[in-house]
C-alpha cells in the first residue's frame, strides 16, 4: 500500500464515522470551549428564535461600568429538552449564565448554564449540562 | 360438512394471511435519531456506512475542501456552509440533521416526511412512475415516488439541484439518483436505507443507513429561521453578530 493509498484509506474511514451532519446550523469552533465566564447581570431581551435563541444582557462591573453581552443558546427545540421555555427570562429579570466566550474577544459566548429568577439552572440542551 | 368447514376456515386463515402481508406498516409518527451507542442492539443501530468514493478529478478538490475545514479548525474558524446561512439540506441530508426528529405522515397516495430542522418538507408520491430527468425542475427535494416492496418502503429521487451539498458534502450532478428502502426494523425503530448513484461523480455507489426511535406524543417545533445572526467575513468565515449597545 503507498502511502497515498493509506491515506486514502483514513479519509474513507474518517468520513464512515459520521453520516449526518453533527450540527444543523454551524460548530461550536467559534467559542472557546474550554474557557468559562460567569455573566451576573440583568436581561435586556429573550429571543426564543431559530435557527438559535438569544439572551441579551447587561452585565455591570464593580464600579459599575456596564457591558453588554450576547449569549447564544441552541434552538427552541432542543432547548425545551432541557426545560427551558419562551417565558423562562423576560427583560428586567436578574440572572446568573455561565458561558464560553468567543475566541475573538468580542462581548459574545455560547450558554453553558443560566440561574433563573425561580432558582432553577438550566443548561443548554442535551449533554449541555445540567 | 365437516371437511368443507375446514377447508372455509384454512381459506379465510390465508386470505388473512395475504391481507396482513399486503398491508403496508404505518410509518405516521415523529422519529427522533438512534445511533445505538454501547450496548444497543446491533438489530436496531445503523450498520456501518460504505465508503464514499469519488472519481479522482472529484476526488481532489473534495479532499483540497476537508482540509482546508479541518485547517481552519485548527484556528479556531469555521468555514462558510449553506446551513449557517440557514439554507436548507435537501435530501437526501435532510433525513438526518443533528439531533433534530423527523415526522411521517403517510396516505395511500402520499407520504410527506418533514424534518424539524428548517422545516423542510418532502412529498413521496405513492405508485406512481417516475418522471423523465427532462421533466423535473432541479431542486432541494426533487420528485420522489414510492411503492411498498412487502413490508419495506422503497422511495426514488431524482432532480437534486447539483448546487446542493451532498452526502458529507459531496459533488453531485444532476444525474444523482436517491434510492431508499425504509423499513420497520422493529415495532418501534425504523431504518432508511440511502444508496446514492451518481454516473458523473461517483465510481461506486455510495450506501448507508439512518436510523430512528419512534417519539410518541412528540409534537413538532416550528423552525422559521429569522433570526440567523451568523453572517459570513469578507474571508468566508462564519461569524457571530454580537449587539453591543
Amino acid at each position: 500500500m503507498t502511502i497515498s493509498q493509506a491515506l486514502r484509506s483514513c479519509t474513507l474511514l474518517a468520513f464512515a464515522a459520521a453520516a449526518t451532519p453533527v450540527f444543523a446550523h454551524h460548530s461550536f469552533t467559534m467559542f472557546d470551549m474550554t474557557k468559562k465566564i460567569t455573566l451576573v447581570g440583568s436581561v435586556t431581551s429573550f429571543e426564543w428564535t431559530n435557527p438559535h435563541s438569544y439572551i441579551e444582557i447587561d452585565v455591570p462591573d464593580e464600579q459599575g461600568a456596564v457591558k453588554h453581552w450576547s449569549i447564544e443558546m441552541g434552538s427552541p427545540s432542543i432547548l425545551q429538552q432541557s426545560g427551558w421555555k419562551f417565558s423562562s427570562l423576560k427583560k428586567g429579570d436578574k440572572t446568573t449564565l455561565v458561558i464560553n466566550p468567543l475566541k475573538n474577544g468580542k462581548a459574545g459566548g455560547f450558554l453553558n448554564t443560566a440561574t433563573l429568577p425561580d432558582g432553577r439552572t438550566l443548561g443548554n440542551g442535551p449533554g449541555q449540562n445540567p | 360438512m365437516k371437511i368443507s368447514r375446514l377447508c372455509g376456515f384454512a381459506f379465510l386463515l390465508l386470505v388473512g394471511w395475504n391481507v396482513m402481508a399486503q398491508t403496508p406498516p404505518d410509518l405516521t409518527g415523529v422519529w427522533g435519531v438512534y445511533r445505538g451507542g454501547r450496548g444497543a442492539d446491533p438489530k436496531l443501530a445503523p450498520p456501518p456506512a460504505g465508503p464514499l468514493v469519488l472519481k479522482p478529478e472529484y476526488a481532489k478538490p473534495y479532499e483540497a475542501r476537508r482540509a482546508l475545514e479541518a485547517e481552519a479548525s485548527k484556528r479556531g474558524e469555521q468555514l462558510a456552509t449553506a446551513g449557517a446561512q440557514c439554507i436548507p439540506y435537501g435530501v437526501p441530508t435532510m433525513m438526518s440533521v443533528a439531533i433534530y426528529p423527523v415526522e411521517f405522515i403517510q396516505t395511500p397516495k402520499q407520504i410527506t416526511i418533514i424534518s424539524e430542522a428548517f422545516s423542510e418538507v418532502r412529498r413521496v408520491y405513492m405508485n406512481v412512475p417516475q418522471s423523465k430527468p427532462d421533466d423535473v425542475a432541479p431542486g432541494y427535494y426533487g420528485r420522489s415516488v414510492g411503492r411498498w416492496d412487502g413490508d419495506t418502503l422503497v422511495v426514488d429521487t431524482i432532480g437534486i439541484k447539483p448546487s446542493i451539498p451532498g452526502y458529507r458534502g459531496m459533488p453531485h450532478s444532476e444525474k444523482m439518483h436517491v434510492t431508499e428502502r425504509i423499513k420497520l426494523v422493529a415495532p418501534d425503530y425504523l431504518h432508511d436505507q440511502i444508496t446514492i448513484e451518481d454516473p458523473v461523480v461517483l465510481e461506486k455507489p455510495v450506501t448507508y443507513t439512518l436510523a430512528y426511535k419512534r417519539m410518541p406524543n412528540y409534537e413538532m417545533v416550528e423552525f422559521v429561521c429569522d433570526n440567523n445572526r451568523e453572517y459570513i467575513d469578507e474571508k468566508g468565515i462564519v461569524r457571530l453578530q454580537v449587539h453591543d449597545k
